[in-house]
């Protein structure tokens, strides 16, 4: 009996937002109705009658389903606070870029540390920086469709496309700024100055695979 | 009775409040103690119960959390806040005045008629 109320709200459910908010309403809804059917089976009705009296009870779900459509989309304090957030998390990783050159040029010209030391605390800086940005990218919501109109799929479409183009941008980014400290890093400590420019070709190909690696990933 | 039906269902809010006030409790048992103590003659759908609960929620007046069943599916459970013990409050007085008020206005002041 369970399976038979849980397929009935699934597809009560049908036109609902797949999110977790619908996904409670839709469990709470199914512990109470349980425990309606089971009181409607105790005071002596047969299964189908408490089967259909249970559901009739349920009245018109269309407002609910409305509900949680409209504060899917248009959360707008949520939607502040997530700027907010998204925001903090931006400067912080590159503040962190920055410091890691600082922290770089103080540990061999100042404290006089070894080299490779110092070049790994700044890798792992920027690493740490790097999965921020990523998480940042990634973990951002989702535009979900209010309908099946077109205007929302193109929505849906666009916010798709522009976060994956954003987050292509960021990767980039980060990979010219490590390969730019890399350059003058290389150059500085070995003096190969009449080769290292090379980098800068590497780099243009790895910037265009990472594209394409997006693109494919996409079909 | 669907006049009767439309006003409570006005004032469903205020009744959710009312049976929460001494305990936390879930959907199906606040929509039974209405049904018993209507005498079985009034209970609220489902989806107007769930709406008032988020409602609710969203204005702080109550606040939910997760029962923890073994068995079968989990039941979510509802507690007042002090900010909906004291619209409650309010919403009490507001009850008793326009009660007052309507009386005056349909009987005029002659209540056998």
């Amino acid at each position: 009996m369970y399976e038979r109320f849980r397929e009935r709200l699934d597809k009560l459910f049908e036109n609902a937002p797949q999110t977790n908010r619908a996904k409670e309403l839709k469990e709470e809804l199914l512990a109470n109705l349980m425990d309606k059917y089971n009181d409607l089976i105790s005071s002596g009705k047969n299964d189908d009658e408490a089967f259909n009296i249970t559901i009739s009870g349920i009245g018109d779900i269309d407002d609910l389903i409305r509900e949680l459509k409209e504060k899917d989309v248009f959360d707008y304090g949520q939607s502040v606070i997530d700027r907010k957030k998204n925001a903090l998390i931006l400067s912080i990783s590159i503040g962190l870029y920055i410091m890691s050159v600082v922290i770089l040029i103080l540990c061999t010209e100042v404290l006089n540390i070894d080299e490779n030391v110092a070049v790994c605390l700044m890798l792992t800086i920027d690493a740490v920086a790097t999965c921020l940005i990523i998480y940042n990218v990634v973990s951002r919501p989702k535009y979900l469709k209010a309908d099946d109109t077109i205007v929302e799929e193109f929505k849906e479409w666009k916010s798709a496309n522009t976060s994956e183009k954003a987050m292509i941008k960021s990767i980039t980014s980060i990979m010219w700024l490590v390969i730019t400290a890399l350059y003058f890093l290389l150059s500085f400590t070995l003096g190969i100055w009449g080769f290292s420019w090379i980098i800068f070709i590497i780099g243009a190909a790895i910037d265009r695979i990472i594209t394409l690696s997006f693109q494919l990933r996409k079909r | 009775m669907s006049i009767t039906s439309d006003i409570i269902r006005g004032h469903t809010e205020t009744i959710i409040l009312s049976h929460l006030v001494d305990k936390d409790s879930y959907g199906y048992e606040i929509n039974k103690a209405i049904q018993q103590q209507t005498d079985n003659q009034y209970e609220l759908k489902e989806a107007t119960l769930y709406s008032a609960f988020r409602r609710l929620e969203q204005a702080t007046l109550i606040t939910s959390y997760w029962g923890n069943q073994t068995t079968g599916a989990r039941r979510r459970y509802y507690s007042i806040t002090t900010l909906g013990r004291s619209a409650f409050k309010q919403y009490k007085t507001d009850w008793e005045e326009a009660k007052q008020l309507i009386d005056k206005l349909i009987y005029g002041g002659n209540k056998d008629v």
